[in-house]
């Protein structure tokens, strides 16, 4: 006799999990207790004696850590395999649920921080600072209403997946078609974190260097060359790109962290001031 | 402009359900509320000033615009960028009223957003350390099998980290913050050295909010070639925001295509090899 999971506890395990996942975090056990509360309805529906609800439980107590977001497939994953569990099949063990959970954190960190945060959410708020020009409401609730519902589908569509492919769960997400979207999908990104450095950073220079008068139709005229216009010449907005370029072949060749970056351009604006090139020229 | 302590106290609500690891989870608090953006709306509805709000709100925004937190390694918790930045920076800049849109207001914005910023890495840090208190508690729960404990650890027993470590420091933060900021105008006068450097500081930190994103999408230099054709469009082309994301859709769309055209071609290949 094979036992399946109702549909109620499978939602709840889901539910658990989306409102949980990270709240009860410390850098010891980052969300495993969240893991556990969505395992919970899951073990008490599948096992009805004590013993076996502590083995199970039990098996959810090591380290647990990804993006979750993209990380509720694993949650699915899980569920299917412990109902398999329950229904007899015995070479799943501890062991190979954790090893497949531990298999699945590292990968699904990477791919979900990449596009989640690193892509699509940079997407969305690119478009809704658009939207918000002049300190229009359009744009916060663009990007809340459009985030939370696409993301709460996904994350239901997802853990769905896991559920029913259960340990097959890992060639949805890793085949060949995956990759080729995947790198689509980082094209975009890249192509309107470009537009978006240039629509929004606007580094310029203040300085001037007089060149001496010259005389045009007998008439004495000032020469002086504006460096920002000469630098627009050269390449619209060239100084907001440099610092871009700046600041990311310090984070990825030097290794640095981003507070350190800041502290550097925290250096550079002083000594920038100091020797005039930079003066925002403001006054109240 | 005053934020009284009610605003105060709501302001402190928000901080505590907010953040990556904030009460409300992680699709609607880090990902939604601890947006700049989205939390300025709510700054805004808590002032009374929607608009100014969100005006700061979007300048602070772009420095944070692609903040990646990979294995809760956070180089800056946004509740205080949020909730303590945008509440002073409102303030600060209409105290100086200066043009909330303009470049100078913009510029006080993130100055402020920045400064506030460590005490949000500070909170979290401190509240994944009180974390671990209630841990103790659930481990001890697990082998007695006792569920309720387990969910208690899990959403309501860091509550009360969230009490001490957001709450109290936002309200007070908020609370007797606008009188420092409104005086601002008389310690720090706008063309001295502190000030300039502070706005000159806010028009570079963006640099930063973008370089980390290029740094998650752009490992290898040729791939910059991207990059600058994104900002191509925007700097040279003057193209929007929305028509380079189509323009950028089309591109991937065709790269998509290409990818499995060489897929399918290299399948066709083998095939052919094992026929013969």
């Amino acid at each position: 006799m094979s036992v399946k999971l109702n549909k109620k506890t499978k939602d709840q395990a889901f539910w658990w999990w989306y409102h949980g996942n990270l709240t009860g975090f410390t850098h010891q056990h980052m969300q495993t207790f969240g893991f556990m509360c969505a395992m919970i309805p899951v073990i008490k529906e599948l096992y009805k004696d004590d013993t076996h609800r502590l083995r199970s439980l039990k098996t959810y107590t090591p380290f647990f850590n990804t993006e979750p977001q993209i990380g509720s497939m694993v949650v699915g994953i899980s569920v299917g395999l412990e109902e398999a569990r329950a229904n007899g099949h015995e070479e799943i063990d501890d062991e190979m649920i954790n090893g497949i959970r531990a298999g699945l954190m590292g990968p699904l960190a990477g791919i979900g921080d990449s596009l989640i945060p690193g892509t699509y959410i940079p997407i969305l708020l690119s478009i809704a600072l658009g939207l918000s020009t002049g300190g229009s409401v359009l744009g916060p609730l663009f990007y809340a209403v459009v985030y939370i519902t696409s993301m709460t589908l996904f994350m239901k569509y997802i853990f769905d997946k896991g559920y029913e492919l259960g340990g097959r769960a890992v060639d949805v997400i890793i085949g060949e078609q995956a990759t080729a979207f995947r790198e689509s999908m980082v094209m975009v990104g890249t192509i309107v974190i470009g537009a978006l450095a240039a629509s929004w950073i606007g580094v310029s220079t203040a300085l001037k260097f007089d060149l001496g008068t010259y005389i045009v139709d007998g008439v004495e005229k000032a020469n002086v060359l504006v460096l920002q216009d000469t630098f627009n010449n050269i390449y619209p907005n060239l100084l907001s790109l440099l610092t871009v370029l700046f600041t990311w072949y310090l984070m990825t060749k030097k290794k640095m962290s981003p507070i350190t970056v800041m502290l550097i351009l925290v250096v550079i604006a002083l000594v920038g001031v100091l020797i005039g090139f930079f003066d925002p020229g403001l006054s109240y | 402009m005053e934020i009284n302590i009610f605003q105060a106290v709501l302001l402190g609500i928000m901080a505590s359900l907010t953040s990556v690891i904030g009460a409300l989870g992680t699709t609607y608090s880090w990902y939604t509320l601890s947006r700049p953006l989205v939390a300025s709306l709510v700054v805004g509805i808590i002032l009374g000033d929607i608009k100014t709000a969100i005006m700061v709100g979007a300048a602070i925004q772009v420095v944070y615009i692609a903040l990646v937190t990979p294995g809760g390694t956070v180089s800056a918790d946004l509740r205080a960028v949020c909730y303590i930045g945008i509440p002073l920076a409102v303030a600060a800049v209409k105290g100086a009223n200066l043009d909330p849109s303009g470049v100078q207001g913009a510029g006080l914005a993130v100055s402020i957003g920045a400064l506030v910023g460590t005490i949000g890495t500070v909170m979290f840090y401190s509240t994944a350390t009180m974390n671990l208190i209630w841990q103790q508690i659930g481990w001890k729960a697990i082998d007695k099998l006792n569920y309720r404990t387990i969910y208690l650890t899990n959403f309501i027993f860091p509550l009360v980290s969230h009490f001490v470590i957001a709450f109290l420091p936002t309200f007070f933060i908020t609370y007797y913050g606008t009188d420092v900021v409104a005086n601002l105008k008389e310690w720090l006068p706008m063309d001295g050295i502190p000030m300039k450097t502070m706005f000159t500081l806010g028009s570079l930190l963006p640099a930063v909010g973008i370089g980390i994103l290029l740094k998650q999408v752009v490992q290898n230099p040729v791939d910059l070639i991207i990059f600058f054709f994104g900002f191509t469009l925007a700097a040279a082309l003057k193209i929007n925001l929305l028509g380079a994301a189509f323009v950028g859709a089309m591109i991937a769309f065709l790269n998509y295509k290409i990818i499995m055209v060489g897929a399918a071609g290299k399948k066709a290949a083998a095939a052919a090899e094992e026929d013969l």
